[in-house]
């Protein structure tokens, strides 16, 4: 199969989650949705149990609004109209981690207004790195683990989890693979995300599988030239009609910082004798993303660091309305930029959005300064 | 053109509660201001953070969610987020936060001045907005910032596991601060401490709960002013002078039949939410005037910290407001609601806190349905006077007024 073939299977994925769910439930599997940003997904699916990601989708508020002030991110809207409007029904349960406010309110809201899905709390440690924070994050899974067995009635073992990390640490690799290939391949943003996107809606064995046949052919393949190169960083890059007006103006996605995509893949679960241990040892291992304490603020240097190294002439911030951690964090980005000699551009976007011609301006005059 | 002619206000009596608790919160920043001169080192710190460690230590903290707070009731919170935004911060991050940044920067803020930090001592349990706050004054002075992380308990109870990972950090905290600063940590200086937070703690949850008489001895509103003491200094013997010397004018007041609501108290309810500090005036008249007296918020129940011993007191801050679940919460309210005799729930959709109104809608409904009584809301913030709309305000306070009139059987 080329490339394209194996991109517009990833692109199915990514446009029908719901076709996926069903395949998987009618295989006699259940099905575990698992809420932004971080959780043990390796742990879910040594339970036997898929894991699915929901970061909400590109639909009018309407139940929501029941249970949310107008400035929750729209993420966290989106995912909770979903569960009201049934988009989710035959899930088994929904783990949801309390790594920033809104997604706190998510957990509590979601217990009344989907009462049919247990919603299952994953409580991480910020202070993650000392071995007291270690401790708690595998108390944290403990409950995860015990939740599970109730809602889904699924057993968990330590051997099925080291298998299960050796899967998913696969996965890790390919994925970075295709990020690198990416910076230089011919490839559109939107089918960029595309890649990234599906995983969240397939087994990790399945992606991993058909990812590795695309990175090969890709490598094959002719490279991009002539665009200007950026980095995008943010919470969520996948929305068509932005990603089209990059694609449009000749902007290529030369590695990212996104929640979505890249922030999942950059550590594997170490070597370890005991895989607790070892999948807690990876949460105490993770940096630089914006829900995770970093008092040095080491995310602005990687970003820097990471547009340097894939030869990115810019950073485009992809601001999520009303997540203020990464609102916070804008600022020193913008300034590390600028000290860097690195154009930028803040691009506040939301599930909401269906006027996408100032974003298209901004893009266009950004484009411009190249 | 005429002079203006200000009326002489009869002097406070120094041996009044209020006069007591103002001057305990106008020290505790000439104090930290004084031992900045001497060349003494000086936090800044989160309202919730366990205070009993800075005050063990004998070390010098001010409050910058206090100074927030102030700035905004003194006019200044405009200003001061506006300069914030000029920066590049979104005018959706809490106002509070704005305005400290913008503190940060410029160093000077005539309605509110505070020393400029040594060292940050940051807690979460009231939001995770409060470490990238923080994490940021980090960076841009280039001092240490000392975490600790009390996770949102997803739980009724506080957990074992969580306790045991509180308690953890709170030594880890200790031997940092004892490195930074070179003070020492004594059981017996913590003892004392202890001692006189568990006083004014006592002495601050009878004093508000004073309201539980009708009339209500004193004006809710008392409560914004005088909970400052709790946040900054409720680990002094001051603290507990004061809250007792409080709950003995409540007291008298119910003997005498008088209270600090000047007007009928015709009506009663729980206000929810942080104050709208720019807007104090407006909020506290247009319930005045209508004669419904705010007898209770949750402060009355959040700054009451009592406990026996160190896992105690790790158990105590991780039971605050922002950090208990949905059902936590409500029922801490509805206690407060019945133990009150409110008629009626006035919320504070507060744009600054998405975690306090995140999922208010839900728990205000349970809250109105358990307690059978009506529930609005309005729009606000703490500190941002662009997001608070007097009309709308009223409006919704007349209809919640209308409610609790009908359900007295005076609209029938």
């Amino acid at each position: 199969m080329t490339a394209n073939e194996w991109l517009a299977k990833l692109h199915e994925a990514a446009s029908c989650p719901k076709k996926h769910m069903e395949r998987y439930l009618s295989q006699g599997k259940k099905v575990v949705a698992v809420a932004p940003v971080y959780t043990p997904m390796e742990l879910i699916h040594s339970m036997g149990l898929v894991p699915m990601g929901v970061w909400g989708a590109d639909v009018e508020i309407k139940e929501a609004k029941k249970y949310y002030p107008a400035f929750i991110c729209s993420i966290m809207q989106t995912i909770l109209e979903m569960g009201i409007k049934g988009e989710y029904d035959g899930v088994s349960a929904i783990v949801i981690p309390s790594l920033c406010d809104s997604l706190k309110t998510l957990g509590q809201n979601w217990k009344y207004a989907v009462k049919e899905i247990p919603f299952i709390p994953m409580s991480y440690p910020q202070n993650r790195k000392p071995d007291y924070g270690i401790k708690f994050t595998k108390a944290g899974y403990q409950r995860v683990i015990s939740d599970l067995t109730i809602a889904a009635g699924a057993q968990f073992s330590e051997a099925a989890l080291a298998e299960s990390i050796k899967v998913y640490n696969e996965h890790n690799q390919v994925m970075r693979e295709f990020a690198e290939i990416a910076s230089t391949a011919r490839l559109t943003a939107a089918e960029r995300n595309d890649v990234f996107k599906s995983a969240w809606f397939m087994l990790p064995e399945e992606h991993t599988a058909v990812v590795k046949e695309l990175n090969a052919a890709l490598k094959e393949g002719p490279e991009d030239e002539g665009k200007a190169r950026v980095l995008v960083t943010g919470i969520l890059a996948d929305s068509p009609s932005l990603l089209k007006i990059l694609d449009d103006n000749g902007i290529k996605v030369v590695f990212d910082d996104v929640a979505h995509e890249s922030r999942q893949y950059r550590i594997d679960v170490p070597d370890m004798a005991n895989p607790m241990d070892a999948l807690a040892q990876k949460f105490a291992d993770m940096d630089n993303c914006t829900l995770l304490y970093d008092k040095e603020k080491k995310r602005v240097d990687y970003i820097i660091e990471q547009a340097k190294a894939h030869s990115a002439d810019g950073v485009i911030v992809l601001m999520t309305k009303f997540c203020d951690p990464e609102e916070f964090d804008y600022v020193p980005i913008k300034r590390a930029c600028e000290a860097a000699g690195l154009k930028h551009l803040n691009i506040e976007v939301d599930r909401q959005m269906v006027n996408y011609q100032q974003a298209g301006t901004m893009i266009q005059a950004f484009k411009e300064m190249f | 053109m005429a002079e203006e002619v200000k009326k002489s206000r009869p002097a406070p009596d120094p041996n009044s509660a209020k006069y007591k608790l103002g001057q305990i919160a106008a020290k505790a920043y000439s104090d930290a201001m004084e031992a900045k001169k001497r060349g003494e080192m000086v936090g800044w710190c989160s309202s919730n953070f366990p205070v009993e460690i800075p005050a063990t230590l004998g070390l010098y903290v001010c409050y910058p969610e206090n100074q927030a707070a102030g700035i905004a009731a003194r006019g200044g919170g405009e200003r001061l987020c506006s300069v914030s935004e000029g920066d590049g911060y979104s005018n959706d991050i809490c106002a509070y936060a704005r305005i400290s940044l913008a503190y940060a920067k410029l160093k000077e803020a005539p309605e509110q001045d505070m020393p400029m930090p040594d060292f940050l001592l940051c807690c979460n349990n009231i939001c995770n907005c409060m470490i990238k706050w923080y994490e940021n004054i980090s960076k841009e002075l280039g001092i240490p910032m000392i975490m600790i992380d009390i996770p949102f308990n997803p739980d009724y109870e506080v957990s074992d596991a969580e306790t045991e990972y509180i308690k953890a950090q709170f030594w880890d905290a200790i031997r940092q601060l004892e490195e930074i600063t070179g003070k020492k940590w004594t059981d017996e200086r913590f003892k004392e401490v202890m001692e006189s937070s568990g006083r004014a703690s006592r002495m601050w949850i009878e004093a508000t709960s004073q309201a539980r008489h009708v009339p209500s001895p004193f004006n809710g509103f008392d409560l914004l002013n005088h909970m400052a003491v709790m946040v900054t200094a409720r680990g002094t013997k001051e603290a507990g002078d004061a809250m007792e010397t409080l709950l003995k004018e409540y007291k008298d007041n119910h003997d005498k039949g008088v209270s600090t609501f000047r007007a009928e108290e015709k009506y009663r309810i729980m206000f929810e939410g942080i104050a709208c500090w720019p807007w104090l005036r407006v909020t506290s008249t247009g319930l005045k005037s209508r004669g419904i007296n705010m007898v209770t918020t949750i402060y009355a129940d959040a700054f009451g910290f009592i406990y026996d011993d160190f896992d105690g007191m790790c158990r105590a801050y991780a039971n605050v407001p922002n950090c208990m679940n949905l059902e936590h919460s409500r029922d801490k309210r509805i206690k407060l609601c019945k133990d009150n005799h409110v008629e009626g729930l006035l919320v504070h959709t507060n744009r600054s806190c998405k975690l306090w109104s995140g999922f208010m809608p839900e728990m205000s409904r349970q809250i109105g349905e358990a307690c059978k009584i009506p529930v609005a809301s309005f729009d606000g913030d703490q500190a941002d006077p662009r997001n608070f709309s007097e009309a709308q305000y009223d409006t919704r306070v007349q209809g919640l007024m209308e409610i609790m009139e009908a359900n007295k059987g005076g609209n029938k």
